[in-house]
């Protein structure tokens, strides 16, 4: 049996979110029209489809996570080369 | 009238009151401090004399056997201490824990009877037969704030009694399995714990990504989805003993495990699907009367895409994760 404990949960999301991170806005999101339209006005009526949440989700993750996760990533690196 | 005037003589009248205002801490002793034998001896100068007076008597007052011993103000002080150390540590805790979750919000889930807890359990292993399962509510002063009745009240409110008894029930259960197979090894304790903590996080995360994704925006909180990532234990549980047992007893064969496996995940991906309808699918009031066939299609769509996320989430995903959890 696989052992997955919190450790492997760690590293799971911490990849996820690597995957998500390192998306190309020109070269690949915008190819398959991921990249999200302009922002509602006030009163504008939101767009709350599956599609546009996930799109939002992509880009609010590349922009909050880029610099957190150059620092996770260093950590894990260092750890891993230590103890892995 | 002019004979004695006030400033000559005021001096020694108005000096004691300070004086008697820096004896108050010796003061503060037991209650009885004074023997009767001696008069309160008022302001003045008198009460400089009577201080070593009672001192001397405070020692022989208070008797020093057994039942003198609370009366002591070094045991009043230990007291004292105490009781502000024990607050300070709730205190601190409350702060500390208070910050992520609020301990009043858990003593909700906490609040069981005898009889829910066994109701639940049953409901839990036996869902088919259960009628009505929606929460009831109950209206506090201003009809405005409605909250849910606790579990002691309400069979169908979800609780974390049972699901934390059933992690620690689990974790022992799988690690005396293994005992029972001669494989049994101190890590795996925490193993098994790491492994079924991880679990329950792995869900939650799902089922937050979930309602993210579908714009789930419902009063419910975190602690529910906890409560109900943890009663698929007790079918683990269930499915666990029963296996073994038939094992021992050298009844059936493997497709008897499989059998009781697959009716425990059954009951529980049944009990969750009635169970976080309230979660995923809540009664969306009509916005108004001029919202026309637009919002009625696009909530329709909406609706079935929950639908079937509940579904997803209840039996596939729960599939996966009992299976998981049942592989010791």
């Amino acid at each position: 049996m696989v052992f997955f404990g919190l450790g492997g949960l760690l590293q799971f999301s911490v990849l996820l979110i690597n995957a998500i991170a390192i998306l190309s806005e020109d070269r690949f999101l915008a190819r398959i029209g991921w990249t999200s339209s302009a922002d509602p006005g006030f009163g504008g009526q939101r767009d709350d489809g599956i599609k546009a949440r996930l799109v939002n989700l992509v880009s609010s993750v590349r922009t909050l996570m880029r610099i957190p996760l150059m620092f996770i990533n260093t950590a894990m690196i260092i750890y891993l080369l230590i103890f892995g | 009238m002019y004979q004695n005037p006030p400033p000559a003589h005021s001096p020694p009248l108005h000096h004691p009151v300070p004086q008697h205002v820096s004896t108050v801490p010796q003061l503060r002793s037991p209650p009885p401090p004074q023997p009767p034998s001696q008069p309160q001896s008022g302001y003045g100068y008198g009460q400089q004399h009577a201080m070593p007076a009672q001192q001397g008597a405070y020692g022989g007052n208070i008797p020093p056997a057994f039942g003198g011993f609370i009366n002591d103000p070094t045991a009043q002080l230990g007291f004292q201490m105490g009781k502000s150390a024990m607050n300070a540590g709730q205190e601190y805790v409350e702060q500390n824990f208070g910050r992520f979750i609020s301990v009043s919000a858990l003593k909700h889930y906490f609040n069981v009877s005898n009889t829910y807890v066994a109701n639940k359990l049953w409901i839990v292993l036996f869902p088919w037969r259960h009628r009505p399962w929606s929460r009831q509510q109950r209206m506090a002063n201003n009809p405005s704030d409605v909250f849910y009745l606790p579990p002691r009240e309400d069979i169908n409110s979800p609780d974390m009694y049972i699901p934390m008894m059933a992690l620690v029930t689990y974790i022992l259960l799988s690690t005396l399995l293994a005992g029972l197979r001669g494989a049994f090894k101190p890590e795996l304790l925490g193993y098994t714990t790491t492994q079924a903590i991880s679990v329950m996080l792995l869900e939650i995360l799902i089922i937050k990504l979930g309602t993210f994704l579908l714009n789930i925006s419902s009063s419910s909180q975190l602690l529910d989805l906890v409560a109900y990532s943890g009663y698929k234990f007790v079918g683990v549980i269930v499915s666990l003993l029963l296996t073994s047992l038939f094992s021992q007893l050298n009844f059936g064969g493997a497709w008897i495990s499989w059998v009781v496996f697959v009716y425990c995940f059954n009951a529980n991906a049944f009990f969750l699907l009635r169970s976080l309808r309230y979660v995923l699918l809540p009664e969306s009031n009509p916005q108004g009367v001029g919202g026309g066939a637009a919002g009625y299609t696009s909530s329709r769509s909406q609706k079935s895409a929950r639908t079937q996320f509940l579904f997803v989430y209840s039996y596939v995903i729960q599939l996966g994760f009992m299976l998981w959890l049942s592989k010791v």
